[in-house]
Order: structure tokens, then C-alpha cells, then sequence
């Protein structure tokens, strides 16, 4: 074998596979059609958000690399819906695009154990066995073997832009798809099917009136995202709001017809939580406006990101509306905006594990799962990379329960329940969000990438102090008086926080301001998460209700036939999946509950 | 899932949900000795019983109950488990359920224990065609089917104020999923759209007394003097309804009992052996059970005859005022079709159950007063499981918190957790609710996204 893992696509979740991989000892390469294009932030230049800045802390607590690239190259800071709660608060930063895709080459070129090439993969390699996957064929002719093999091609797979009535083969605006993959893919028994997504304009900042906008400051201080970093000082850089127009509307409604969604040129379902401008005049029609944000792509560069303006539409069209905006008067135009399609593969036909069922030693993460987002891509690609050296180990790979993070909210929901439009992680897909807070994702998760020996002994020893703090903390509030109660109790109160507490109780001042947020969270919320965590609980006998992969369900006296059909096809790996898998009866997943308990004796 | 969770502690009334001489709630799980003896006098006692045993004691502000202990192996389900007979009367089965629920047992689904005796290994597992039928029974389906098949108007009605509150709660869910600047459209709190869902909501789990009326019945006692006519208007009752049961003679009791219809509520019905003038002089057994009979009834109907009506008999009928103030009365002056007949007094109805004139007035009055004070007889909902009763109950205490919160201005994140045990509590009876749902409601109602 030339390499134990071989990682096909350079993006945020090749970048994540190819890391835990070769970090973890075992000899990787990886695979791209262009080197200079190596975690690229193809769309938005911003990393985190909603449920998504979780994901990039649950990817950092378990050794993955975005939390890092993004706190040495974040030019904007913020935390959104602070005034919301707890469970629902995340950070979100503006990336200096250039610097970070920079810094994502950098980080692998220097990476032990893996080697970076420059090629298209066009096939798979079988073993003998018809089973065993053991290497990729290129398109420059190159056959490289590997023990294991992880997919993450994004949206080059036979990939097609639209602008309006021009299209071409390309995965991004400029850069060719990947041809080959797809049909290897379907020969070797994959079903596929096309998605859409679409990217903004890009416009020329000295072409703006900003004077007519108004302007998006960054928070401070700068918490990181990753759990190893204590400070990150950046400039910060402002972003701009400014709004559609009747005239816009009126623009989009004239030419809706030269739209390829429209127009039916397009076929893959695109995002309903990242609707076009076309989409939103359409679909909204009572609305008189529409926030635009426009946001710096670094900052060496001039160009500015349109956020809010995805469209499909003709350049011309593209010009005449965004000229009608308030401020974009006069913008150039640098990069029209686009709609993409791309093959992606049903996430149905994979484990829990991300390694297919159809094949062994064949992973696939990312986009090319059905997904959407940078963060989504990578948390896939960090669970691949880990459970193609935990096979290669011939060890159990690492699944991660719906309760415990959001990355494992998405897989189970992925290969559970398949996905019909581009992927994007909600809170509200979460059943336990009060559990899966970003600030406790180290808690959560470090433990077990130590195990894997994804962890330093430094990280270690943080995530100690950093328990040994909270309940040195937590011990002060008990001991302490606050208007007459116990400090602790005290904080309950809606009205008291720790920052009045600590008029009375000095010794609060002593703790970083994190301790402290964390300390309150818990406490505050106390009762909800207890409540959580027994329902967890709960939740979770299920899911430790393992169903044996040969479990035969035509032995199953009794068991609905339709439900039949969906447990054979899914094959689910424990109970509680099973019973997520829409159309199963719950009389059948009773059934199964009776049947498994008696074959556990 | 709540329904495949087989580890908790549920219980059950084993017993008919209506007034009887005792009734009987069944407990299995780990734990339910322990839970239960935390409120339980002679708690230390009931610890310490081995299976099989009877331990006599009294819960505060409930009853007083006898219960009979079954460690893990032993009982009908193989797991920990209780038998608790209590008093009978509406009040102290309600109070028990209520006692219980508060002790974390949870109203057990149907076929429940059955399916835990299958776990359990107590029933044999090799009829896999029975326990499918049973778990069959509790799918959303049957349930629905069942539902339908009841009275479809009732999950109808629930259905759309789950909808209701299912738009509510995306409201809510927009925020927590998008920034603040990402949402065009109004996330107002939907104050008003919850309050609403949760007053009908409460309405409908009010409609639970008249379903277990409807249901279970109510016990409707015939009393008076010996010869006052009470047969002629048993049978009179029974001639009635088509659809009775043959009476059954009280062999070893003094009294016959039937089941009839009045007014569309389930009525059993008792005949009594006579009650003589001087009732004050406690004598014969079977005079004494036939106050013990009137004591436990819903309504009597004290007859007297008109043409040779007995000494004394106002006397009784203030007796019978007096010392059974929560039984419901009628008084009926009857042959009022003899020409010696006197004339009627305040306070009784005209009747005579010999032609029949009079009867309807009297059956009248006796679904009005048996009726509880909300019934509807125009109502076309009507909630009769107790579990679905439970459930409505726990969704408007959840709602009620929401409402709370969002008074105190408490964080969105926090009043969604209430918000979501709301709908979950409804998915019981109709349907869960998935993520994928709520987020179609939020994509259909909201401009989202940058």
C-alpha cells in the first residue's frame, strides 16, 4: 500500500479528514484538483454562527484545525443572540478569505505524515473481494493504493455553474468540476442526485457609497474559538447594511423568466434557508425590503461580499439590480453571483461511522453528503478522518450521540433520514441544545479525542484547570451569602446576575470572565438542564439498544411490511435510530424492542 | 418515543373510573416502592415488606389504602411493582392519579403492563402475533383510528391547536435559529395565539368528567317506603331502554341492580329494599345497607305514595337533606293516577309510574342534576382516557409556564424547552412533531436568511 488513508478534495472537510488522519500516526495523502485552492471559503467569508460556531468548537475540543485557522485570520467578531439565552448563543467571525485558505496549505504542507498532490481522482479501487476498498485511479493515469479511502469532493462533482442563461462544467466560478467520480461512483452501486446552491456577487469597495449604509462593528473582547487559545487580538473590521428597493423587486420580477430555476434549466433542490433574491421577492411578496450585508473578503483586497443578493440570474440583470440598491449605485462588479449543481451522494447508504455500507474502508464527508456550510463540512470530514484510521486500527469507530453534540445531531440525521435540499445545521434539530452550549464543547468532547490520541497533554491539563476552576467557583457561590440567601440560590433569581453578586461576594472578581458566563449558565439554568439530561438519558437507552448487523428482519413475525422495507434499507445500528427513521411504525419499533431484548437473553 | 421506553414508572387504575366500593391503581417499575413509601405513613414499613405482603396506611390528604407489595420477580409484570386499593368515589380515584403523577409515576399507555410482562419475560414471548397486537394498540394509528372512530372532532380540535401552537413556537424557534439581523418578519411573542390554544385546551381536558360520566356512569338509587312503587319504576326505567342487561337479583343483597340509559348518560340503577317510617331505629341489615347504598350514590330518588304516603315522610326527606349533603335528591310523588291521590307537596315531582305520566320530567331532572356543572350535551368533544386527559393537563401547565416566563422576561431558549413539552405532551394523543416540520414553518413564514 502507498498510504494507510487517501482524503479526495482539499476542502474544510479534506482539510479536517486529512489532519486527524496523519496526526494520528498514519501515513495520508491527499488529493486536489488545485493545490492553490485548499480550504477556500467559496461562498460567504465568515465561519460560525447559529449552531454553527458550535460546530467549529466541537471540531476544535476534538483536535480538528477550523477553530484555529479561523482565530488567526478572523477580521470581524461577533457574538449573536446574546440577549436570547444561553443554549442559543454563538460566535460568528468575518474570515480574511485569503489569509485563512493560506493558512489551511501551510498548516497541512507542515503536517507529519501527509503529503499534499495535485491530481483528479476519477475512480475508486476495488479489492478482489468486491468489497474492500483499496485506492483511487487518477485522471493523469496514476493508481495509489490506501488501506482506507475518504470522499469529500463538495460541489465538484460533475458540478455546473449558471449565470443566468450561460452555464458551464465548473464546481466553482473559473474552476473545472470533477468529471469521472460521479459515474465511478454510480458503476460501483451509489445512488446520486443533484443539489443546488448559489454565492453572491463580489463588488469593487472603492466603487461604494457608504455614506448611504449603515455600519456593523465587531463585539470585544474576542473570545476564540478554540479552546487552545487564551487571547486573540485582531483588527476588526467593519461590515455595512444596507436595503433592496421597490425598484429592485420590480427589477427581479421583470426578468424572474431568465432565471435557469425559473426557467427549469436547473433540476437539484436548493436551500430554502439561504433563499436567492429571486426566491425572497418571489416567495415574500408583501416585503418591501431587504437587508443586504456587505462584508470585506480580507483585508488585502477590495473586494466586498454581497450578502444577501444570491442569485441565478443574467449578469445584466444582476448589474441593473444591484445598481438600484441604496449605496451600490456605482458598484463594479468583480465576480457575478452563480447558482451551482452538483452531484452529491444519498448520506442513507452510509454508517453512523460515515463509511459506506455498500464498501468497506470507504468514507465519505461533506457536501458531497448533502450538506451546506464550511462548518457542517468539516465536523463530517474530522468523524471520517478519525474512523478511517479506527478501521484501520480495527478498532470501534467514534460515533457521537444527538446528545452530546451537534455534530452527531447532523450525521444521525444524515444517514438516518437522508436529506432532499442542502444540509444545514439548526438548533432546533437538536432535542438537547441546552447541552450542546459552545462553551462546554471541550467537556464534552476533549476526553474523548484524547483517547484517540488526538490531544495534547497541554490540552489536557486546560480542560482540567479549567474544570477545577468551575467548581472552585461554584464552591465560593454555596458558601457565600447574597441578600440573605445562599449565593448560589440567589442566582437563579431572573433578576440577580454574577456581576451583582460580586458586589457582595469580592472573591467572583478572581475568575475570567468564561468561568464565570459558564459558571452563571449552569447555575441560571439548572433546573432545565437537569430536566434535559434525564430526558437525555432516557433518550439515550435507546440508542445503546444495539441492533447486530446481520439482525435478519424477515424473522420478525408481525413487523409491518412498509416499515420492513425502510429498517432493511437504512439498516439502523441501534434502536433509537431506528425509530428516527420516518415511516417506522412505533408499534414495530416495540416489536423490535421485544425481539432484541430476548436475543440479549 | 416516549411509548418504547420501558424503564420508568407508570401506573394504571385497574378498576372501572367510577364509584365503586374500592378501587384499585396498579404501579410497575424500579423504584415504585421507594417513591411511594416517601409519602406514605407507614412508609418504613412498606420498605422493609416482602413481596406478597399487605402494608395498611395512609396517605396524607388523599386516603387511606391498603397496598400490596411485589418485589422484581414477583407480580404480574416481573418487575417492582404495587397494588393500591383505595376508597372508590370519584374524589379520592382523582386525588390517588393525581398523588401518584406528582411522585414522577407516569399514566401507563394501553396494553402497557402487558408489554412489560412480555419484557419481563412473565407472558411468553413466542406469541409474537399477540404482543404485535398489543404494541399494535399503541401506535399513533390505532390511536388515531380509535380516536376517529370516538370521536374524530376531538383530534381534530386538538390537532388544530397543536398547529397553533406549532406557529407559535416557530415564532419563537426563528429567533433561536437566526441571528437577529437574518429574520424579515414579525417574532412579536405570540401571546395571544398560546393563550388562546391553551384556554381550549383547558376546555377540552375539562370535558374529561363528562367523558368518564359518559363512560363509566352514574349510580342512580331508588329508595322509600316499602310499597311506595319504587319496582313499577325500576321496571319502568328498564322498559325504557332496549338495551339492558337482565336485572340481577340482589341474591345475598337486599337490593336489585341494572344498567339503563337516561338522556344518553349510562345510569345503574338500584332498587332498595324499603326503608320503613322510623329509620331513625337502625334495625335490620337490610335497612342499613340501603343507606350505605344511598350515601354512595350519585342521585336517589326518594318516592313516596301519594295516595297513602307514610308518617313522617317529610321528616325523612329533611333527614335525607340533612345528612347526605353530597348526594344529589329527587323526591317523586307518586300514583298520582289514583283518585285518593293528595295533593303534590313543595318539593316533589308529579309521577306516576303506573302510566308513565310524569316519568320524562323525572328523567329530566335526572340527567340535569347527575350532569357536572360543565356538562355540554351539545358538546361534540369530549375527552375520555385518562391518559389523554394527562396529557392535556400537562400541556396546559406547560403553556402556563411559557406564559410565565415570557412575563418574567425570562431568555427565548428556556421558554422553548416549555414550549416544546407542550407539544410534545399533544403529540401523545395526535402525532409527533418533527424538527423537519418545524423548520417548514419557519422557511414558510419567515424571510430568512442573508
Amino acid at each position: 500500500m502507498d498510504y494507510d488513508v487517501i482524503v479526495i478534495g482539499g476542502g474544510h472537510a479534506g482539510i479536517e479528514a486529512s489532519l486527524a488522519a496523519s496526526r494520528t500516526g498514519y501515513s495520508t495523502l491527499l488529493i486536489t484538483q488545485s493545490l492553490d485552492t485548499i480550504g477556500r471559503l467559496s461562498c460567504n467569508p465568515a465561519i460560525g454562527g447559529l449552531a454553527k460556531g458550535n460546530i467549529v468548537r466541537e471540531v476544535d475540543a476534538m483536535g480538528g484545525q477550523m477553530g484555529k485557522l479561523i482565530d488567526a485570520t478572523l477580521v470581524q467578531y461577533r457574538i449573536l443572540n446574546r440577549r436570547r439565552g444561553p443554549a442559543v448563543q454563538a460566535p460568528r467571525a468575518q474570515a480574511d478569505k485569503f489569509s485563512y485558505s493560506r493558512l489551511a496549505k501551510e498548516t497541512l504542507e507542515h503536517q507529519e505524515h501527509l503529503s499534499l498532490f495535485m491530481d483528479t481522482v476519477t475512480g475508486i479501487l476495488v479489492e478482489k473481494d468486491g468489497r474492500t476498498v483499496c485506492g483511487v485511479s487518477t485522471g493523469r493515469g496514476h493508481s495509489i493504493t490506501a488501506k482506507a479511502v475518504v470522499v469529500t469532493t463538495g460541489t465538484f462533482m460533475d458540478g455546473r455553474i449558471f449565470i443566468g442563461e450561460y452555464d458551464a462544467p465548473e464546481g466553482r466560478l473559473g474552476e473545472e468540476r470533477a468529471f469521472g467520480l460521479g459515474d465511478s461512483l454510480r458503476t460501483m452501486g451509489f445512488t446520486t442526485a443533484r443539489l443546488k446552491t448559489g454565492t453572491c456577487a463580489r463588488v469593487s469597495s472603492r466603487s461604494l457609497d457608504f455614506s448611504k449604509m449603515e455600519r456593523q462593528d465587531g463585539d470585544e473582547p474576542i473570545e476564540p474559538f478554540s479552546f487552545d487559545d487564551d487571547i486573540v487580538q485582531r483588527t476588526q473590521i467593519p461590515c455595512w447594511i444596507t436595503y433592496t428597493c421597490d425598484r429592485t423587486h420590480q427589477i427581479i420580477r421583470d426578468n424572474i423568466s431568465r432565471s435557469p430555476l425559473y426557467g427549469g434549466k436547473i433540476v437539484g433542490k436548493g436551500p430554502r434557508y439561504c433563499p436567492s433574491i429571486e426566491d425572497k421577492v418571489v416567495r415574500f411578496p408583501e416585503r418591501e425590503r431587504h437587508q443586504i450585508f456587505i462584508e470585506p473578503e480580507g483585508s488585502g483586497t477590495d473586494e466586498m461580499y454581497l450578502n444577501g443578493l444570491s442569485s441565478s440570474l443574467p449578469e445584466d440583470v444582476q448589474n441593473d439590480f444591484i445598481h438600484s440598491v441604496p449605496g451600490l449605485e456605482n458598484a463594479q462588479v468583480m465576480r457575478p453571483a452563480y447558482a451551482v449543481e452538483y452531484d452529491f451522494v444519498f448520506p442513507t447508504q452510509l454508517k453512523l461511522s460515515l463509511e459506506s455500507k455498500l464498501y468497506d474502508n470507504l468514507f465519505f464527508a461533506g457536501q458531497t453528503n448533502g450538506t451546506s456550510g464550511y462548518e457542517e463540512a468539516a465536523c463530517q470530514g474530522l468523524i471520517a478522518g478519525i474512523n478511517a484510521v479506527q478501521k484501520i486500527r480495527k478498532e470501534e469507530p467514534l460515533i457521537l450521540s444527538r446528545t452530546e453534540a451537534y455534530t452527531g445531531v447532523l450525521i444521525d440525521d444524515l444517514v438516518t433520514k437522508g436529506t432532499s435540499e442542502p444540509y444545514r445545521m439548526f438548533t432546533s434539530r437538536a432535542e438537547y441544545r441546552l447541552s450542546l452550549r459552545h462553551d462546554t464543547c471541550d467537556i464534552r468532547l476533549t476526553p474523548k479525542a484524547d483517547k484517540l490520541g488526538l490531544c495534547s497533554p497541554e490540552r489536557m491539563q486546560r480542560l482540567e484547570s479549567k474544570l477545577d476552576l468551575i467548581a472552585q467557583l461554584k464552591q465560593v457561590l454555596k458558601d457565600s451569602k447574597f441578600d440573605g440567601m445562599n449565593a448560589a440560590a440567589a442566582l437563579k433569581r431572573p433578576e440577580i446576575d454574577l456581576d451583582k453578586i460580586s458586589e457582595n461576594v469580592p472573591e467572583v472578581n478572581k475568575f475570567s470572565e468564561n468561568i464565570r458566563e459558564l459558571v452563571q449558565q449552569d447555575i441560571k439554568y439548572e433546573g432545565y438542564i437537569g430536566r434535559e439530561d434525564r430526558q437525555a438519558e432516557r433518550f439515550l437507552k435507546l440508542d445503546n439498544l444495539i441492533i447486530p448487523p446481520d439482525f435478519d428482519y424477515r424473522t420478525m413475525e408481525g413487523l409491518s411490511e412498509e416499515s420492513r422495507e425502510k429498517l432493511e434499507k437504512i439498516l439502523p445500528e441501534n434502536l433509537g435510530q431506528a425509530s428516527r427513521i420516518s415511516g417506522v411504525r412505533t408499534s414495530d419499533i416495540s416489536l423490535l424492542l421485544v425481539y432484541l431484548r430476548r436475543r440479549n437473553g | 418515543m416516549k411509548s418504547c421506553v420501558d424503564d420508568d414508572r407508570i401506573f394504571a387504575l385497574a378498576t372501572y373510573p367510577a364509584r365503586s366500593a374500592l378501587a384499585l391503581f396498579r404501579t410497575s417499575g424500579e423504584g415504585s416502592i421507594e417513591s411511594f413509601a416517601s409519602c406514605f405513613s407507614s412508609g418504613k414499613k412498606l420498605l422493609a415488606a416482602q413481596s406478597g405482603t399487605l402494608v395498611h396506611g395512609v396517605i396524607q390528604g388523599v386516603d387511606d389504602v391498603v397496598v400490596a407489595v411485589y418485589r422484581k420477580g414477583h407480580g404480574y409484570t416481573g418487575e417492582e411493582a404495587l397494588e393500591i386499593s383505595c376508597h372508590g368515589s370519584i374524589a379520592a380515584i382523582s386525588l390517588m392519579a393525581e398523588k401518584l403523577s406528582s411522585l414522577g409515576f407516569r399514566q401507563a399507555e394501553p396494553g402497557e403492563f402487558t408489554l412489560r410482562a412480555f419484557l419481563g419475560g412473565k407472558l411468553d414471548l413466542t406469541q409474537a402475533e399477540a404482543v404485535n397486537e398489543i404494541s399494535g394498540s399503541r401506535t399513533r394509528r390505532a390511536q388515531l383510528l380509535a380516536l376517529s372512530r370516538l370521536n374524530g372532532a376531538l383530534s381534530d380540535r386538538i390537532r388544530k391547536d397543536r398547529s397553533a401552537l406549532a406557529d407559535a413556537m416557530s415564532v419563537i424557534e426563528v429567533q433561536l435559529d437566526y441571528a437577529e439581523d437574518e429574520i424579515g418578519g414579525d417574532t412579536t411573542f405570540p401571546i395571544e395565539r398560546i393563550m388562546e390554544a391553551r384556554n381550549d385546551l383547558e376546555k377540552l381536558a375539562r370535558t374529561f368528567s363528562t367523558g368518564t360520566l359518559l363512560h363509566a356512569g352514574a349510580r342512580v338509587v331508588l329508595c322509600g317506603a316499602a310499597n311506595a312503587g319504587k319496582s313499577t319504576l325500576f321496571n319502568l326505567f328498564l322498559k325504557q331502554d332496549r338495551s339492558i342487561v337482565s336485572p340481577i337479583p340482589g341474591t345475598t343483597r337486599d337490593f336489585i341492580e341494572s344498567d339503563c340509559e337516561i338522556s344518553g348518560i349510562p345510569i345503574r340503577l338500584f332498587d332498595t329494599a324499603g326503608l320503613r317510617e322510623s329509620s331513625e331505629q337502625i334495625e335490620s341489615e337490610g335497612i342499613k345497607r340501603t343507606i350505605a347504598l344511598m350515601k354512595s350514590a350519585d342521585l336517589i330518588v326518594y318516592i313516596v305514595d301519594s295516595a297513602s304516603p307514610e308518617e313522617g315522610y317529610l321528616d325523612v326527606k329533611a333527614r335525607i337533606e340533612q345528612q347526605m349533603p353530597d348526594v344529589k335528591k329527587l323526591f317523586a310523588w307518586n300514583k298520582t293516577d289514583i283518585d285518593s291521590s293528595l295533593p303534590k307537596p313543595d318539593g316533589f315531582l308529579q309521577l306516576s309510574a303506573e302510566t308513565s305520566e310524569g316519568f320524562e320530567t323525572l328523567c329530566n331532572a335526572i340527567a340535569s342534576l347527575i350532569s357536572p356543572s360543565d356538562f355540554d350535551c351539545e358538546q361534540d368533544v369530549i375527552v375520555e382516557s385518562p391518559r389523554q386527559h394527562q396529557s392535556l393537563c400537562d400541556a396546559v401547565s406547560a403553556l402556563d409556564r411559557v406564559l410565565e416566563m415570557q412575563k418574567r422576561s425570562e431568555n427565548l431558549d428556556m421558554i422553548a424547552v416549555e414550549m416544546k413539552e407542550a407539544l410534545d405532551q399533544l403529540g401523545y394523543i395526535c402525532g409527533e412533531l418533527t424538527s423537519d416540520d418545524m423548520l417548514d414553518r419557519i422557511f414558510s413564514g419567515f424571510c430568512v436568511g442573508k
